[in-house]
């Protein structure tokens, strides 16, 4: 088939495109909304709550809280509906639009004031004046849900890195089991000590920045004491001294054992399935602390130890970096009074306890987190007392998808594309101007 | 001498005759040998797929990864369907890609009729108009179409996953199209001569005459159905009426997959596309000849 008139297909595509966007604009305004899933009966109000714990092991859980919940009082069904995890977010974004959303959700807690600002969730202050219950959490978690003073979410859950390492492997290196290395320079040393090889190749690595979950990026907001890429007036100091700092110690560690070696190394235990730590094959393991239960169902009495994040000189702080869940409200949801108090039910101590105990989370509630009963177990207390160092870090508003311009540059230091000075000040200039077109 | 000289004439015939047939068959052994290691080399992730499906999760995440399973945990499949919720899902996903194939099939060969065999003024720039909305990206139009189905009452239901599909779709009328157009209207005359309507020239004469293209976009809306995700996603809030595809990530987790289950489950949906695959091979090239012109 011949397009005769090439310009008129253009102009209908654009003509059509455009009547189906303005049909958009209109859209949500929300009045006459779909009422459906949520229909008052008999004076007792269904509110809806989304979430993505489908699991087998995370859905008995909550849908006990729930069950408890519906019990305690009877003005209020909640009903529970999962959807897969991500997912969860594009189908929250379109219902928002249409004004059919949910009454709670659960959400990122990085994102929340990225939400706020984009008018997705709704404001809790008025609720917060009637009962303020702030207190109930760890403050940096309540800092997080915080847009311009006032909060638009409930923290729920959070978690925290830390060095996970192989005790056998220590006792065999003829180093002490029960002390991890407090600084990063010591670390480096220990993890000398705790390869091992089979002529050329690797057969073991004590530890390399580029594995697990404390990469270059978190490193670097340690070695600059918890201030990360953007400083107090979130002016963007990608290129500051301590991040080059943590750029070249993760280049020395790459350079004394080959980058090449490593990532050869990597590829042969691939991403997702078998953990090189669990398998022996790494000694010392940052993750979030909840990679615990791991170790617990599949580490055959594997003998492991926990501990802070290095610093880089004494007493300049173990800082970590943590990220954690929020529930809100999504904007236009019918019931936010209902919303509030089921929310409120969920951060109170007794379900945060249940919800910690069962599943291992570290919770936002400070009290329940720190209920004797689960401090029992040492993971759980070390996590709990990590919470004092970890820092979680908002998305900045003016430049929310910054990372993807950093990477690129991380990237090409690492692989020695680029000096670290250059590939940093590369980053720093990309990100100041992302910023710049975001803020005209 | 002569009978020495032909004797040895016969065997140096025979000798390139050998030769030659040992050359094409190592030819052939070389490349059955190249398009096995290819195959394989294809085949390795399905087979990795059906080996995860039989294993434990304690095997799956251990070190070093095994290709054959040490035992064979058959009672996965068992699992995965009963914890899945899989009857439910594949009965809804049927229901679904059944909808979405009659619908299809009767809107898109009826339009495409209309476009390739009866003349009226403005066909060319309709036709135009709707290849058009071929080039819009699907993403363009989620949101506004969501809103204006959310407007009437249309969001957890069925409605907006099945109704579309009556008002045909671009590139399935085009198809169509196509392959109309290369059968010759003298048939279509003698209906009409005979007294038929157009329904009954579209009904009698072009469906039948059409079947590979009317098979192809059967297939492709099977499949498009089958593994549709965002659209039971966006449209669906209620677990009872889910998708097989919805179904299966529910085995994904925050934090921990279950590759067993979640590989079962991924093979158990793939079977029946396979299937079809090998039941109607011919048609899928053949579809493939059409999309790319050749018949038209």
């Amino acid at each position: 088939m011949k397009l005769k008139k090439p310009l008129s297909a253009i102009l209908m595509t654009a003509l059509s495109t455009v009547l189906l966007l303005s049909g958009c604009g209109g859209g949500s305004n929300g009045e006459d909304q779909q009422t459906e899933t949520a229909t008052a009966s008999k004076g007792k109000v269904t509110i809806d709550f989304w979430t993505f714990w489908g699991s087998e092991t995370r859905r008995p859980i909550i849908e006990n809280i729930i069950d408890d919940f519906n019990k305690s009082q009877d003005r209020i069904t909640v009903k529970h509906t999962y959807y897969p995890f991500g997912d969860i977010w594009t189908k929250e974004l379109a219902a928002v639009a249409a004004g059919n959303p949910p009454d709670v959700i659960v959400n990122t807690i990085e994102a929340t004031g990225q939400r706020a600002d984009k008018n997705q969730n709704t404001n809790l202050s008025e609720f917060l004046k009637k009962e303020d219950i702030k207190g109930r959490f760890f403050p940096e978690l309540w800092d997080t849900v915080l847009y311009k003073g006032e909060a638009y979410a409930l923290p729920f859950t959070t978690d925290t890195r830390m060095m996970f390492y192989n005790k056998d492997h220590f006792k065999e290196a003829g180093l002490d089991p029960d002390k991890f290395p407090d600084t990063w320079a010591e670390l480096e040393e220990t993890a000398k000590k705790l390869d091992r090889k089979n002529g050329s190749v690797y057969t073991r690595i004590g530890y390399s920045p580029q594995y697990a979950g404390f990469d270059w990026g978190s490193i670097a907001m340690n070695f600059d004491k918890g201030t990360n890429f953007f400083d107090d007036t979130g002016k963007p100091v990608i290129n500051d001294q301590a991040h080059l700092d943590a750029m070249n110690y993760v280049l020395d560690n790459a350079n004394r054992i080959g980058q090449k070696n490593l990532d050869t190394f990597k590829a042969s235990f691939g991403s997702k399935q078998a953990n090189p730590f669990i398998a022996g094959q790494v000694s010392i393991w940052p993750d979030a602390t909840t990679f615990y239960t791991q170790i617990r169902d599949f580490g055959q009495n594997l003998n492991f130890g926990i501990a802070p994040i290095p610093e880089i000189s004494k007493d300049s702080g173990h800082y970590s970096v943590g990220g954690g869940f929020v529930l809100e409200i999504p904007k236009g949801a019918k019931h936010p009074q209902e919303a509030w108090e089921f929310m409120r039910y969920l951060t109170d101590k007794s379900a945060q306890k249940y919800w910690a105990e069962k599943n291992f989370d570290s919770v936002a509630n400070q009290e329940a987190a720190n209920d004797p009963e689960l401090l029992k177990n040492e993971v759980y207390k070390a996590a709990v007392d990590n919470m004092a160092v970890t820092k979680v870090f908002p998305v900045p508003l003016n430049a929310p998808d910054f990372l993807n311009l950093i990477n690129p540059q991380r990237d090409a230091a690492i692989m020695g594309k680029m000096s670290p000075k250059e590939a940093l000040d590369k980053a720093q200039a990309d990100v100041e101007n992302l910023m710049k077109q975001n803020t005209k | 001498m002569s009978t020495r000289m032909s004797s040895r004439m016969v065997h140096a015939h025979s000798n390139y005759y050998q030769s030659r047939k040992l050359r094409q068959r190592v030819g052939m052994a070389v490349l059955i040998a190249v398009l096995t290691a290819l195959a394989m080399i294809i085949l390795m992730p399905l087979w990795w797929m059906i080996s995860t499906s039989l294993k434990s999760l304690n095997e799956i995440m251990s070190y070093p990864p095994t290709w054959i399973p040490e035992s064979f945990h058959w009672e996965n499949y068992r699992l995965t369907w009963s914890r899945g919720n899989f009857t439910r899902y594949t009965l809804n996903t049927l229901l679904l890609a059944g909808v979405g194939v009659i619908t299809h099939v009767l809107s898109n060969t009826f339009i495409a009729y209309g476009f390739a065999k009866i003349k009226f003024p403005g066909r060319q720039m309709l036709f135009t108009v709707m290849l058009g909305t071929m080039m819009i990206p699907g993403f363009v139009t989620l949101i506004p179409t969501y809103i204006m189905f959310a407007k009437i009452h249309w969001v957890g239901t069925y409605l907006p996953l099945m109704v579309p599909g009556l008002f045909g779709s671009a590139y399935q009328i085009f198809l169509v199209r196509q392959f109309y157009m290369s059968i010759p209207n003298e048939l279509i005359e003698a209906g009409k001569i005979d007294g038929a309507s157009h329904y009954y020239i579209w009904w009698k004469i072009m469906i039948p005459l059409a079947k590979p293209a009317v098979v192809v976009i059967a297939i492709m809306t099977f499949q498009g159905a089958w593994n549709d995700f965002l659209g039971p996603l966006i449209y669906i809030s209620k677990e009872s009426m889910f998708n097989l595809q919805i179904g299966l990530q529910s085995f994904k987790g925050q934090e921990t997959t279950q590759w067993h289950y979640l590989m079962a489950g991924s093979l158990i949906v793939l079977a029946p596309v396979i299937a079809l695959f090998f039941f109607f091979q011919r048609y899928f090239i053949e579809g493939m000849n059409i999309s790319s012109g050749t018949k038209g």
